[in-house]
């Protein structure tokens, strides 16, 4: 009797416990690999936020993600990885950093992974062209961005300044602002010198053009060509009027919270911003009670423009000793659902996968409206390109360090485009230009 | 014989005894400062293979205008920290010598700003510097000119506002190395030279200097190897702008390095960096040798 009893109590364990297996294997989310994942984070005001979101998104797996925040990321990845002792998940600024480890054959390939996951499918893809080095995929990039012009609506309002479409239109309101005693833009990159290039970034595929820009980027056209000329010449003149925080001795000191809380209190009228801004904007306007609004950036001939790239990079660390695991990271963090939520709970700028309206309802309005006209011109081809995705390294510093020689007047536009061009050809020789996904 | 013997054995004995330390001293110098002249002649990127290309690197350093500036604004350094720290320590060193009371309180007060780290002195300084808010702001609204614009925006003033800053913490150290080594100097000199009449400049010029000559002379090239490494507070205060205005051979390495993948010439960065060093050190050598009193 005691032995039947005995019988009944294994069974019934045993098949609880089959049950329980079924169940984590088939939740949403689940999959074969167990151990730690081991992931560092830039430490900064969203890391906490993605943390958490990245754990509640994993609850029903095997797999625990050990992410860590880390200031000065970049670095501590860069030493970490030569030395042998960087995660399972390698985060990096950019495909212009994961292409240099990918090179060195410190990645792991993911095109197995983007076959079994269907990322060829979910992930657009200029996101997978540019995670690719000699036709293999490397990373995925994240956060998906754009340059906007975002502006102070009560500001505008008050001195009758429309939101302008035009680039000629933009100078026009630009004038009219600083006429008024208003400054027109409000920047600083004390903290960050590379905000320089969000300007060239914006101004090159706007007054360039991004047909230009491709044709310069596939070294089909020398970057000191006249449409280069102009657009640089155009930022030049209204950095050197002092339409920059009141002067570049200003824009050089100023701190992001310091510009952006100008921009709020209704001291600068614009400001040449990316789409990350939306993490804060809506406070920062709540407190000071003025109106905000944001617009594509202003274009040469007056049509809708979006300039892409990627604010951050993901790959897998070829030393890894759970390969599989940090594949399932990065499944995890790629689909539509953790994506909406990086934009809902953390203001975050979502990966360029296909996130369904409804995902994003009782987002933010004009947040939603970004992204969902940013997704759909990304899908037309109708894009431009951010130098900080599509921009090899050495082309891209000089880029940010030798345009303030510009605004001192000691080196010429010309000079200055010249240099580029010298530099990227360079580059484009050495392969070290990322793939570039063509328009259209 | 028997005592050479004896000297030959604690000859050995001695080197036995430093032989850990100079094992040591390989693995952690010797060894990477051999790798580091391999990769300057290579076009490594900090990772995987590097390919040999001769003296390619110090080419295009020499012939990089930013490597030049940079260069140049580590020379303008040197010039500054020669002159404004030493006369500033020498003569304070000096007066609290002359202090009999209450001496210590003010060496800890100029010894203080040493001790901080070049992160929180370099971060309150940009804040002091700030030109809306700051000290800069206060003097500009009394109307004293030179202070509505921003310092550390500037192009003119930026390297001299760093240079500011990292002498006001440096000199107390400065201050306090030479008052001990003023305090080894015999009183009776001065005393005698009282007795001969000489003034306080007199005894300064003709007893002080020359007492304290080693310890001036070997901070002085402490001080120049140094304005040839800066790094932190430009690094803090500026990252090397506005427009190149503060770049020096440290920042631009580390822009190499670091933002444009180019190891190879970050290392050939930092060994013109050990050579002007070495150069600073290979001057007091020989004026050592050829009888200098330093």
């Amino acid at each position: 009797m005691q032995i039947k009893k005995n019988a009944i109590r294994v069974g019934t364990g045993l098949a609880m416990a089959g049950m329980l297996a079924l169940q984590i294997m088939f939740a949403p989310g689940a999959s074969s690999a167990t151990g730690k994942v081991t992931v560092w984070l830039e430490e900064n005001s969203t890391s906490t936020c993605f943390a958490d979101v990245l754990t509640s998104a994993n609850k029903n797996s095997g797999l625990s993600f050990a992410m860590t925040a880390k200031p000065q990321l970049t670095e501590a990845m860069r030493t970490a990885l030569a030395s042998g002792g960087a995660p399972d998940v390698i985060f990096t600024p950019g495909p212009a950093f994961t292409s240099e480890f990918a090179k060195a054959g410190l990645l792991e390939p993911l095109d197995s992974y983007a076959k079994e996951f269907g990322w060829n499918k979910s992930i657009s893809p200029w996101n997978l062209a540019l995670g690719k080095v000699k036709n293999k995929l490397y990373s995925l990039g994240s956060e998906q961005e754009t340059m906007l012009l975002w502006y102070n609506k009560t500001v505008l309002d008050k001195l009758g300044v429309k939101v302008p479409k035009t680039t000629k239109e933009f100078s026009a309101a630009l004038d009219k602002v600083a006429a008024a005693g208003v400054t027109p833009f409000a920047g600083g990159n004390t903290e960050w010198k590379p905000v320089n290039e969000w300007f060239l970034s914006a101004m090159w595929n706007a007054v360039a053009g991004p047909d230009n820009v491709y044709k310069a980027l596939t070294g089909k056209m020398k970057w000191d060509s006249a449409p280069f000329v102009e657009a640089t010449n155009t930022l030049n003149g209204w950095m050197t009027k002092g339409y920059m925080s009141g002067g570049l001795d200003r824009y050089y000191t100023r701190t992001f919270q310091e510009f952006q809380a100008d921009h709020a209190n209704g001291k600068a009228a614009f400001s040449m911003e990316g789409s990350w801004r939306f993490q804060n904007i809506g406070t920062q306007f709540k407190e000071s009670g003025q109106e905000w609004g944001w617009a594509p950036f202003p274009t040469k001939d007056g049509k809708e423009l979006y300039s892409i790239g990627v604010g951050s990079s993901w790959g897998l660390n070829k030393a890894s000793k759970n390969k599989a695991g940090a594949a399932e990271f990065l499944k995890t963090l790629f689909t539509p659902t953790t994506q909406a939520n990086l934009v809902m709970k953390c203001g975050m700028s979502p990966a360029p996968v296909q996130i369904a309206k409804k995902m994003l309802a009782g987002q933010e309005k004009r947040h939603a409206d970004s992204i969902v006209r940013l997704g759909q011109a990304a899908a037309k081809g109708n894009f431009g390109y951010l130098t900080w995705a599509f921009w090899p390294p050495k082309t891209q510093n000089f880029l940010i360090e030798e345009i303030e020689k510009v605004w001192a007047g000691s080196v010429t536009t010309k000079q200055y485009l010249q240099g580029i061009d010298k530099v990227f050809a360079g580059e484009l020789a050495s392969k070290s230009v990322p793939p570039i996904p063509s328009r259209g | 014989m028997k005592s050479k013997k004896r000297k030959s054995r604690v000859k050995r004995g001695a080197w036995l005894f430093i032989l850990p330390i100079l094992l040591l001293h390989m693995l952690t110098i010797l060894v990477p400062a051999l790798v580091g002249i391999y990769f300057s002649l290579t076009d490594w990127s900090g990772f995987g293979p590097a390919t040999f290309i001769g003296l390619e690197n110090y080419k295009a350093l020499f012939e990089d205008p930013g490597f030049l500036q940079a260069l140049r604004n580590n020379f303008k350094w040197l010039v500054f920290f020669a002159t404004v720290p030493f006369s500033i320590a020498l003569t304070a060193a000096f007066l609290l010598s002359q202090v009999k009371r209450g001496g210590f309180a003010y060496r800890i007060a100029y010894f203080v700003p040493y001790v901080l780290p070049a992160v929180v002195i370099g971060s309150l300084w940009k804040f002091i510097f700030n030109p809306d808010s700051g000290i800069t702001r206060i003097l500009s609204d009394l109307g004293i000119p030179g202070f509505e614009k921003a310092l550390l925006g500037q192009p003119s003033t930026a390297l001299l506002s760093i240079a500011f800053v990292d002498n006001w913490h440096y000199w107390g150290f400065l201050a306090t190395i030479l008052l001990v080594a003023l305090q080894s100097v015999s009183p009776e000199l001065y005393e005698a030279a009282r007795i001969d009449g000489a003034n306080l400049r007199q005894q300064f010029r003709y007893v002080t200097v020359p007492g304290i000559r080693p310890t001036l002379v070997f901070m002085f090239m402490m001080t120049s190897i140094w304005s040839f490494l800066v790094f932190e507070y430009v690094w803090v205060m500026s990252q090397g702008g506005p427009a190149g205005s503060t770049e020096v051979m440290a920042t631009y390495l580390f822009k190499a390095a670091f933002r444009e993948f180019s190891a190879g010439l970050a290392a050939a960065a930092g060994l013109t960096m050990t050579m002007f060093a070495g150069i600073i050190i290979g001057v007091f050598l020989i004026l050592r040798k050829r009888g200098w009193e330093i």
